[in-house]
């Protein structure tokens, strides 16, 4: 479980996140949703300590993130994975190499358990064993970044972290990437944290929903509860999309 | 305050890079492949860029010697000294700026830009340390042989050159290569190729860690990297040949 007691971030004087607050449940996709420039991206890196934040506390179970030493949070992030947007696989490696350099850097498995491992994560996500000698650069979107969510789930995190997972891919694969971390969130009881604008994801996996917007938390429920919100931002944000609104009758 | 922004900066990057590493082995595995990259990636335009050299200082040295009152000798001396002393060592840390240099910039660049370091940063890799000190570990180690590598095939082109275009025979360039020689200046381009390997590797490596942007700015980036590389080199010749020298 994730907990953040009232974020607060600011860059240069303009204040991004407003005192934030909620928590985040394990075994559940919890996604966070929001306009560009509504502060998600920034709410995402702050939570797993690419940001600094200014005031509040950032509760992983029992630890406050924030209070923790640097070797502490060093170790701690082994327990965190992390998909971003464009994938972030290291180009100079191939897809094997990629899932396998977590392994190499953090633990003391021989090459026979690392390489088990490797195929373990990657059949998890469907990459068939022919693409595990291709580098980044020679496999589809899709593929990359499922080798990404491959990569952030070999060391058998407790936290996922997803930043925009499906950006940028046709709406069938889209589907197939929310499904497979929804799938891998049920099967790993991991708390998982899904950044997305992408109100189809919203009703695929919407478990747990938290709509923030200009740097505040505006609402939270689950992909159920959000055509009835009630919230006039939220319904501004969603019914944006004609299909929605046909949805809701509008 | 620009200027002292940057400095600042570039002494808390080298802080992290020089932390103690995750995993040795893995570190030694990427430094061997940073040789590899960067060292012997780059002997055929050192050889290249040698000879030539040589050959040219040789055929200028003959040009202004051309008054009889001037020993052939001092051809062969001429060419050895200047090899040694200044083109062997800065001038082709000059160019090694330029090739490895923007190489490094744009590597970390891409690698920022594209959320590569944010994602060994998120895995608890001490980024700058895993990216920036096996560079700067392999351009230190390579430099001194590039240097000597250098020297060799600056004086086999003028060797070669010279009697070709009839301006000194074998005998008098052999003569004067062996004329005065001083065992000291080798030691001193040694030490100053370590040096400049040491800012060849870090600045780049400073600028490409800090892009903001896209792939626009990893072009400045290196730019700019190679334009500091080049001041900051010719600096540090300045203070390495006053401090070494006189």
């Amino acid at each position: 479980m994730i907990r953040l007691n009232n974020i607060h971030k600011s860059f240069d004087g303009n204040e991004v996140l407003k005192g934030i607050s909620t928590v985040f449940e394990p075994g559940k996709t919890n996604l966070i949703i929001g306009r560009s420039g509504s502060g998600k991206t920034v709410l995402l890196k702050s939570i797993c300590g690419l940001f600094e934040i200014d005031k509040g506390e950032i509760w992983y179970n029992d630890r406050d993130f924030t209070q923790i030493t640097e070797k502490e949070r060093k170790k701690m992030r082994q327990e965190i994975g992390m998909v971003f947007q464009g994938g972030a696989l290291f180009d100079s490696i191939n897809v094997e190499g990629n899932v396998r350099f977590p392994l190499d850097m953090f633990t003391n498995m021989t090459s026979v358990e690392k390489q088990k491992r490797v195929e373990f994560c990657l059949d998890h996500v469907n990459i068939e064993k022919k693409a595990f000698r291709l580098s980044p650069s020679e496999i589809s979107g899709g593929m990359q970044k499922r080798v990404a969510i491959a990569r952030a789930i070999a060391l058998n995190p407790k936290y996922l972290f997803c930043d925009e997972p499906n950006s940028g891919l046709d709406p069938e694969t889209a589907t197939v990437i929310d499904k497979l971390i929804q799938a891998l969130t049920k099967e790993f009881q991991m708390t998982t944290i899904i950044n997305t604008h992408d109100m189809n994801s919203v009703i695929e996996i919407g478990e747990s929903v938290l709509f923030i917007s200009k740097g505040e938390k505006e609402w939270t429920g689950s992909k159920t509860e959000i055509l009835s919100s009630g919230n006039q931002k939220l319904e501004d944000f969603i019914f944006a999309n004609k299909l929605y609104a046909q949805m809701k009758g509008k | 305050m620009d200027f002292f922004f940057h400095i600042g900066r570039y002494f808390t990057l080298l802080k992290r890079v020089f932390a103690r590493p995750e995993k040795h082995k893995m570190y030694v595995r990427q430094l061997f492949h940073e040789i590899d990259t960067l060292g012997v990636n780059s002997v055929w335009i050192v050889i290249i860029i040698s000879v030539f050299i040589g050959g040219i200082m040789t055929i200028q040295f003959a040009y202004s010697m051309s008054n009889p009152i001037y020993p052939k000798d001092l051809i062969g001396f001429g060419t050895r000294d200047t090899l040694i002393l200044e083109f062997s060592s800065t001038m082709l840390a000059l160019i090694m700026a330029g090739k490895i240099g923007s190489n490094i910039t744009s590597e970390i660049g891409s690698m920022r830009v594209t959320k590569q370091i944010d994602s060994l940063e998120i895995m608890g890799v001490n980024s700058a340390s895993y990216l920036i000190l096996p560079k700067i570990v392999a351009v230190v180690l390579i430099f001194p042989f590039l240097f000597i590598m250098s020297v060799f095939f600056g004086i086999l082109g003028g060797l070669v050159t010279g009697p070709l275009a009839g301006v000194v025979t074998v005998p008098e360039f052999l003569q004067g290569l062996k004329f005065a020689f001083v065992p000291y200046y080798i030691t001193f381009s040694a030490i100053k190729s370590l040096v400049f390997g040491f800012l060849v590797a870090s600045v780049p490596a400073y600028f490409g860690y800090y892009v903001q942007g896209g792939a626009l700015e990893v072009g400045k980036a290196s730019t700019k990297a190679v334009v500091n590389t080049n001041i900051l080199v010719l600096f540090f010749d300045l203070i390495l040949t006053r401090l070494l020298l006189t």
